[in-house]
Order: structure tokens, then C-alpha cells, then sequence
């Protein structure tokens, strides 16, 4: 039996690799786009194609994770690959040591969007879970998707200083978390 | 129990529309699944009880323009010591080169032409390939995938195939792995003496080129390896895959292996390859990595091997799955001389009835180990 536009999300979540193809085959165009549009400008091809290698091996392995229709489906691999891309980004851009026009490159950035550098990004997660939905909703988009604010807040007609106010409370809120647990966080 | 990001990110919507779909090859789509079903057979060893843990921590900071300014140029001149080529530039993360720098002699042969500076670090023979770590040092900066115009010669071996990569580590200093393989008709010899020359250093920054100096000579001693004749085989459909002989050494196995493809194949297909997948009776699988293949001119009957990592003490079974894999030659996978309007002549590809790209695999084959 092979996987075809029906059953392979069925197929997927049962671990069956022909979906994994089937996947790569339709997919792929969608998942390389995002890629290469957060990755493209550190200019190495490997890292491209390490990050497309990490995106599909997660959905195979958190494929029970996802709810929903093959139109769910494309959304969600959609955020699983802008994630997977921005964490490469950030990784990349820290093991080099920031090479000198990365140092340019990220002093343009506002404090905010370099707030969150994590060793282990599952540690952030976890801390996910102290924020109330919506705030965990927007620091998702902000800081695991990297959305701007106002795509943020045309998306929960919610105003720009609205989010800008949620953001900087959550932030407050999940240092001291840290510090608390001691992860060893600095403000 | 505690929701993760995947599923968080059933909660998001973020608008798929503001990404372009790019063109994908069949080429393309072949090597992701080739390394994405690598890396899931890795994985699921690492489920076996192998994997190390490693401590995480986690670090939130607020990072100022200021804190930037003052911590970073003090990096930037240092180079950080990478202490494992080796594991650093494992291409999929396999695994595969974990026990190398164990096993391999520390070179630290340094040559310095023309401002840049490269070591050999470490190297290792394991009577099949010769592996060198390698880092560079230059006063200038050599784009991020420099090439190295130079031979590594195996002295008295006659043909072989190699490798090479390099990785850029921060400003202007590399890390790089080259490999070399014998031919593999030849028995192996206990000792190699090696000469690598290099006489340009290629860098995509403005395609410049720095011509020097950099030549090593030394010798190399075979790990310990041991050998053990298999002479078993599996057909189907025309394609005859036969193991060899395995060889291991403290670090890894190479599994010897050959193709032939019969006449029949051969008017249909371009090329057939063959890839092989190993278990052992513990459930451990290996990843592994091709050294290249010799063989006649058509590439249809090819001599094989394939290195894998280091082999579990307590396997007494191997498990080979040959994997087949039939192409269809196009303009981008085989290279042919591309038509003009002025009309310069294309190298034709024959047409055959296959089309696209078909793989499946043999049944398996049990090898015994013997100690």
C-alpha cells in the first residue's frame, strides 16, 4: 500500500516511511522556499540543506503531534519549517562566533528580537507553559517564527502597543521563571 | 503532561502565502530521502541505548548593541578549538566518525605560503581509506566553501576515489576532512606513505585564487583491522549485488562489495547503483559512508565499498539490505555539453525506455561474524 493524497497523514503517524516520501515529493518546493528565504543569507548551501534534513526528520517524529486536515497539515509543517529555520539561523550565527558583519548585522536588530538566545530551546518551551494562551500565542509567532508586530496583530486584531506591552510582561515574567529555576538566566 | 512547540504550532497560523515555492529536481528530492532515512536509522540506534546525554542548560539574555560591542571583537580574532574534526564535520550527524580522532594519529604538520596557514591535525588509515583533519588559518577571507587545487596521492596505489569538505569556523579559519581510498582489487597494504600537495587555494570571493605552497609527505600506519572473506549474494530482476569481504578495525567496518547488472538491465536503465544498509542482531544500524566504486567503463558492473561506524562487540550477526537504485540520465544529473543558439553540439544521452528514478531493494543477507 502506498501513501496518497487520503491517507498520508494517517500513513505518517503510524510511522510508515512511504508517507515520509510522499511528503518530500509534494512538499518539498514549499518547505526548500521557507528555507532558503530565513537561510539564504549566511550564504552556505550545507546549513540549507541540514536545516531541510532536521524539518522533515521532526515532522516524522512529532507527526502524532498534529491535529487536523491535509490543509492543517500544510500550515503546520509551514510553521515547523519557518522554526526550524530561524533556530539554524540564530545557532549558525552564534557558533561562528559572530564573524564581523555579523556583529553589524545584529546590532540592527533590536534588543527584542535577540532577546531569547537559548542553549536548548526545549528548556524555553517548557517555560512556554506559564504564559496565558494568547500570550504564548504571540511569543511563538514572535520569537520561535519570527513575526513582526504588526503581522502579530493583524492576525489577533489586537493593536501594535497592545502586543508591545504582552511581550515586554511576558519577557519579564519568564526571566524571573528562570531565574527562579535556576537555569542559570541573566538578565 | 506538558504541551511542546509542535504542538503549539497547531495554534498558529501563519500565512503560507508569503512563501514561494521553489523548483525541486527529482535529484534533489532523491538526496534529501537518502539522508533523511540515514538520519531516522541513526536515531533509532540512538534509541537503542546508545546515546550519550548531554546536559542542557539554558541561558536567557538580554543582549544589548553595548554587551555586543564590548564582548564580541575579543572572539574575533581567536580561533576556537575545535577538539574532534572528525565528529565536527560528520555530514549527517551519523555518528559515523565518533571514534576516529581516538584512533588517529595527532599529525600538527603546519605549512604556511602566501599568509595562510594550514595543519594537518590528525590522520588515519584504516587499510582502506586514509581520512586527514585539516584546519586553515589565512590573513584573508576565502568565501565560505574554499577549494584546495591538490592531489592526495597514495603512493603505489593504483586509482582510488576521494572526498573532501570544509567548514568555515568563524572569520578566516577552516576546518576540513579529506579522504582517499586504494583500489579496492588490491589487497590493502599495512602502511602507506601519502603526499598531498596543494598548489592553489580557490576562494569564491571574487573567484580570486592564491597560488603557494603548502606539501606534506609522511607515512601512515593501518590501524588494526581484520578481514574476514563473505563471498555471499543476493539477486533480483537482473542485479546481482555480491558481498565480498568486511573488514573491521577499532573505529569502523568496511563492507567490500560488487555489482553486476545483466544486459537486459543495461539497454533499459542508464545507470544502476547500489547502496547497503546494515543491522546486527542487537538492532543497532549503522550508518555509513560510501568510499566510491571502480569498475568497468558503462558503470554497470562496479566494485564497492563502504565504511560504517564502529562495530557493536556483542553483534555476532549482520544484517545487509542492498538498496538498488536505477536512474535515468537527464541534463541534470549527467553532464553533457549545453546548446547555444549558435548550435554547439550536445553530448547525446542515449534514450532507453527508463524513466526517472526507480529503487528497490534485495532481500537480505545474513552475515555470521566470526572473532
Amino acid at each position: 500500500m502506498r501513501s496518497n493524497e487520503l491517507n498520508f497523514i494517517q500513513r505518517l503517524q503510524r510511522q510508515k516511511e512511504d508517507a515520509l516520501e510522499f511528503i518530500i515529493d509534494n512538499y518539498l518546493p514549499l518547505i526548500k522556499g521557507v528555507t532558503y528565504k530565513v537561510l539564504s543569507p549566511l550564504g552556505n548551501d550545507g546549513i540549507i540543506e541540514e536545516c531541510m534534513n532536521d524539518i522533515f526528520l521532526s515532522i516524522w517524529n512529532n507527526a502524532n503531534k498534529f491535529r487536523g486536515d491535509s490543509t492543517d497539515f500544510r500550515k503546520w509543517i509551514c510553521a515547523i519549517a519557518k522554526f526550524k529555520a530561524i533556530d539554524y539561523y540564530r545557532k549558525t550565527a552564534r557558533n561562528v562566533e559572530f564573524t564581523s558583519n555579523q556583529i553589524e548585522r545584529n546590532t540592527e536588530q533590536s534588543a527584542e528580537e535577540t532577546l531569547i538566545m537559548m542553549e536548548n530551546e526545549a528548556e524555553l518551551i517548557k517555560l512556554l507553559h506559564l504564559l496565558d494562551p494568547l500570550d504564548r500565542k504571540i511569543f511563538i509567532m514572535k520569537f520561535f517564527l519570527g513575526l513582526k508586530t504588526e503581522d502579530i496583530s493583524a492576525k489577533l486584531s489586537l493593536t501594535n502597543a497592545s502586543i508591545d506591552n504582552r511581550i515586554y510582561r511576558g519577557k519579564k515574567k519568564l526571566r524571573n521563571e528562570a531565574a527562579n529555576l535556576n537555569f542559570g538566566g541573566r538578565a | 503532561m506538558m504541551k511542546d512547540i509542535y504542538e503549539h504550532l497547531n495554534d498558529v497560523d501563519i500565512s503560507e502565502t508569503e512563501y514561494e515555492e521553489m523548483a525541486v529536481t527529482d535529484l534533489e528530492k532523491a538526496k534529501i530521502k537518502k539522508r533523511l532515512r540515514e538520519s531516522i536509522i541513526n536515531q533509532q540506534k540512538k534509541a537503542n541505548g546508545w546515546k550519550k546525554t548531554v546536559a542542557a542548560s539554558i541561558i536567557i539574555i538580554g543582549l544589548s548593541t553595548a554587551a555586543l560591542g564590548v564582548t564580541f571583537p575579543a572572539y574575533a580574532s581567536t580561533i576556537p578549538v575545535i577538539g574532534d574534526i572528525f565528529k565536527f564535520l560528520d555530514p549527517a550527524r551519523a555518528g559515523l566518525y565518533d571514534n576516529y580522532k581516538e584512533y588517529s594519529s595527532e599529525m600538527n604538520l603546519t605549512e604556511q605560503s602566501n599568509g595562510i596557514k594550514m595543519t594537518i591535525n590528525n590522520a588515519i588509515y584504516d587499510g582502506e581509506t586514509v581520512s586527514l583533519a585539516f584546519s586553515i588559518e589565512s590573513d584573508q577571507n576565502l568565501g565560505d566553501n574554499p577549494y584546495l587545487h591538490g592531489l592526495l596521492d597514495i603512493k603505489g596505489a593504483q586509482g582510488g576515489t576521494g572526498g573532501s569538505q570544509i567548514t568555515r569556523v568563524n572569520d578566516n579559519n577552516y576546518v576540513g576532512l579529506i579522504t582517499a581510498s586504494n583500489n579496492f582489487k588490491h589487497p590493502s597494504k599495512n602502511k602507506v606513505n601519502i603526499k598531498w600537495r596543494i598548489d592553489r587555494i580557490i576562494s569564491e570571493v571574487g573567484q580570486k585564487e592564491i597560488e603557494g605552497d603548502w606539501s606534506f609527505a609522511f607515512a601512515l600506519e593501518a590501524t588494526d583491522n581484520q578481514t574476514q572473506i563473505i563471498n555471499q549474494s543476493a539477486e533480483h530482476d537482473g542485479v546481482i549485488v555480491n558481498l565480498s569481504k568486511i573488514s573491521v578495525t577499532p573505529m569502523s567496518f568496511i563492507v567490500f562489495y560488487d555489482q553486476a547488472v545483466s544486459e537486459s538491465v543495461q539497454k533499459e536503465w542508464h545507470m544502476v547503483d547500489v547502496d547497503i544498509e546494515i543491522k546486527d542482531d542487537w538492532g543497532n544500524r549503522y550508518s555509513g559512508k560510501g568510499n566510491g566504486s571502480l569498475g568497468d567503463r558503462d558503470g554497470y558492473n562496479m566494485a564497492w565499498s563502504k565504511t560504517f561506524q564502529k562495530l557493536d562487540p556483542r553483534a555476532t550477526k549482520l544484517i545487509v539490505t542492498p538498496r538498488i537504485t536505477r536512474y535515468e540520465y537527464t541534463s541534470e544529473n549527467h553532464g553533457s555539453v549545453g546548446m547555444t543558439e549558435a548550435g554547439t553540439k550536445e553530448m547525446q544521452i542515449p534514450e532507453k525506455p527508463g524513466k526517472g528514478i526507480e529503487e528497490y531493494t534485495l532481500d537480505d543477507i545474513t552475515i555470521e561474524l566470526k572473532n
